[in-house]
């Protein structure tokens, strides 16, 4: 009888494994070997018309810090890359953060609709999708721009003598990456939200907590699986962005992906395009460590 | 025991609901209700779901503000004041403890709320665990406890910041029978022993006789009858209060003579009973007379005094059995007989039998 059930268990795991094989052909495919060519490249030398040379070279992540002097061949040190990866890093906190502060109340707001109500606001949410990203961002251009809806509208009314420049600044960029990211905040916070027992917050309210209180006491503790799950789906696309920083930075403020578009295009250097690509996954997976492992102490704390 | 009542500072508060109305758009849930509490008593909202017991509960907690009308606690309005202003706590139907806190911070989740040091806070969280007789439980999560367990963890918070009044609303509904029952015992300890006043909202008429000091009965948002537990079972003040504590036969008559608290009756079925009456009940005219099916009596049939019925069913309970009968006018009749050893050995469904009613036991009720 056992020995049936140890053949059974057998049975199950092989056909278990037989079905998730396609799975894992799709995932070293497309995920596994694109990953071990970016490595590879990065550790070769840059051909002269792009591409690379099967050389092994060390020389891409030596000039992520130093810089190589032409004539004499020594090297000095340079932050140049190392100030846009904090930069890139500063946009991706503080477009996680924004989003929070922003896709909380949303969230909340849609959670505490009529629940016949509420796939309306879901549905309205992804509207934005719909369209392309950068039809998107290039909407936002012609909102922000000295010439755009809001100048006009400030100059209209007398508010400003000139047009602020608004365009091709940090603000824009921040803008940008809020509007473009909301929605991956907003549905997993709305999501734990939905399940939330508003009888818990009444209990709250019963045992003299004030509104401040139940909020913070109560509703955002059980809404936090939601919100760590929304900052991961914000900060890491927010940390690799290109198109936005591109069209509303004007070029002139970097973020780490544009740098990484520009070694595959006119710079023509592959393996310095793919040192960034890996330091930059190393950096997002740390971070995702970090965010992981403190979730898990919160848990047994 | 005493000790919990010594370092009690704040003893149980009056209540008084004065012609409270509620109304949710066109539905009127609670419909002038006037209702007196008295400090330390254990006192029972009794009514099927949809009365209008559960609104007034919110309506004390704070929850919801009343239509019309006013609500006093030891003679100061409360009625508008938030849920967090007003020294009351609730225990909740399904308990909505906090997941993500422990036992501990649970029962101290409302002295924290009210800016209590923490040496005053653990040590009270310390002398609840105790109360509620769960002295170890402090540190666990509340998603490891079991229902009963929860449930007095839901008492103990309840209780923790020392309310002058302690709301109930159907605590005891989620557990089974057994359970139920010992919950129903300690309840009414945990009451005397805080001497905190207790507003118990049930839909369970055995819950409400067991426990209360007194009872509301209330049905469609008006409060029908309000007395001890003896009051509402021995002398019902209608047909809807009879129905629905216990068991009860109706029977049709006509009131030819009443004195003294006392009505002659001829019944319907063709005896004449000397029966009970209320206070406002017309010297004659046809009334309706209320028995519990106890005080009926299973005698030959024929007998002087009493009327032939057939047995249409036996219901045996283990400690007693309920005897269907039917009249010969198809009024139908239940009686009950305790389990002893003179119980009626081979009594048979389709058997003709006699049933008496002794003088002075029933009601006539005010129609």
């Amino acid at each position: 009888m056992s020995e049936l059930a140890t053949l059974q268990d057998k049975e199950d795991t092989r056909r278990h494994r037989l079905l998730a094989l396609p799975a894992i052909l799709i995932m070293i495919a497309l995920g596994l070997i694109p990953l071990m060519i970016v490595v590879v490249y990065s550790l070769m030398a840059p051909g002269e018309y792009g591409g690379v040379v099967p050389k092994f070279s060390l020389e891409a992540y030596v000039s992520l810090i130093f810089q190589r002097d032409m004539f004499d061949d020594t090297l000095t040190f340079s932050p140049a890359y190392l100030e846009i990866y904090l930069r890139t890093a500063i946009f991706g906190v503080v477009t996680t953060v924004l989003c929070v502060l922003v896709g909380f109340p949303t969230a909340y707001f849609m959670a505490t609709r009529p629940a016949d109500k509420r796939n309306i606001w879901v549905l309205l949410l992804t509207i934005p999708f719909w369209s392309n990203l950068l039809v998107r961002t290039i909407a936002v251009m012609f909102i922000i721009r000295d010439e755009g809806l809001i100048n006009t509208i400030l100059l209209d009314l007398g508010v400003i003598d000139h047009p602020i420049t608004l365009l091709y600044t940090n603000f824009a960029i921040l803008l940008g990456l809020v509007y473009s990211f909301l929605p991956f905040m907003v549905l997993p916070i709305y999501a734990s939200l939905e399940k939330f027992d508003f009888r818990l917050a009444e209990a709250g309210f019963d045992l003299y907590a004030n509104r401040f209180q139940v909020l913070t006491q109560i509703i955002i503790p059980l809404a936090k699986p939601g919100i760590v799950t929304g900052s991961i789906l914000v900060f890491v696309p927010a940390f690799g962005a290109y198109v936005t920083p591109l069209l509303l930075g004007g070029g002139s403020h970097l973020m780490i992906g544009d740098l990484i578009a520009l070694q595959f295009g006119s710079s023509r250097n592959w393996p310095l395009g793919s040192a960034f690509s890996i330091v930059l996954m190393v950096i997002v997976m740390l971070a995702l460590l970090f965010q992981l492992r403190r979730s898990g102490q919160v848990k047994h704390g | 025991m005493s000790n919990i009542a010594s370092s009690q500072t704040a003893k149980g508060g009056s209540v008084s609901i004065l012609s409270v109305l509620k109304d949710f758009g066109n539905f009127r849930a609670v419909n002038d209700v006037s209702i007196e509490i008295r400090p330390n008593e254990f006192f029972t909202l009794l009514g099927p779901s949809g009365c209008g017991k559960t609104t007034l509960l919110r309506m004390l907690a704070g929850f919801e503000a009343p239509t019309d009308g006013k609500i006093l606690l030891d003679g100061s309005d409360i009625s508008m004041l938030p849920p967090n202003r007003r020294p009351i706590n609730t225990v909740f139907q399904n308990y909505a403890l906090f997941p993500h806190m422990t036992v501990a911070e649970n029962i101290g989740f409302g002295l924290k709320m009210l800016g209590k040091s923490a040496a005053e806070i653990s040590a009270t969280v310390k002398e609840m665990l105790r109360l509620v007789r769960l002295e170890d439980a402090g540190n666990r999560s509340v998603t490891q406890l079991s229902g009963g367990q929860q449930q007095r963890i839901a008492l103990a918070r309840a209780l923790a910041p020392k309310p002058k009044l302690l709301l109930l609303d159907e605590p005891l509904s989620a557990l089974d029978l057994k359970l139920r029952k010992s919950m129903q015992i300690e309840l009414k300890r945990l009451q005397q022993e805080t001497e905190i006043t207790f507003i118990f909202v049930t839909h369970d008429q055995e819950e409400a006789l067991t426990m209360s000091d007194r009872i509301a009965v209330m049905n469609g948002g008006k409060v029908l009858q309000i007395g001890s537990a003896h009051d509402i079972y021995e002398h019902p003040a209608d047909r809807f209060v009879a129905g629905f504590i216990g068991e009860t036969n109706f029977l049709e008559g006509e009131l030819t003579a009443s004195a003294g608290g006392a009505g002659t009756v001829n019944l319907r079925c063709g005896v004449t009973v000397e029966a009970l009456t209320a206070k406002s009940v017309a010297s004659s005219g046809s009334v309706t007379i209320v028995v519990r099916p106890e005080q009926l009596e299973m005698v030959d049939p024929g007998s002087p005094q009493s009327v032939d019925a057939t047995v249409e069913q036996i219901v045996y309970f283990g400690t007693d059995r309920h005897v269907h009968a039917r009249l010969g006018d198809g009024t139908a009749l239940t009686i009950r007989q305790q389990n002893r050893p003179g119980m009626r050995e081979g009594l048979a469904e389709g058997q003709k039998i006699g049933v008496a009613i002794p003088p002075r036991v029933a009601q006539i009720l005010k129609d």
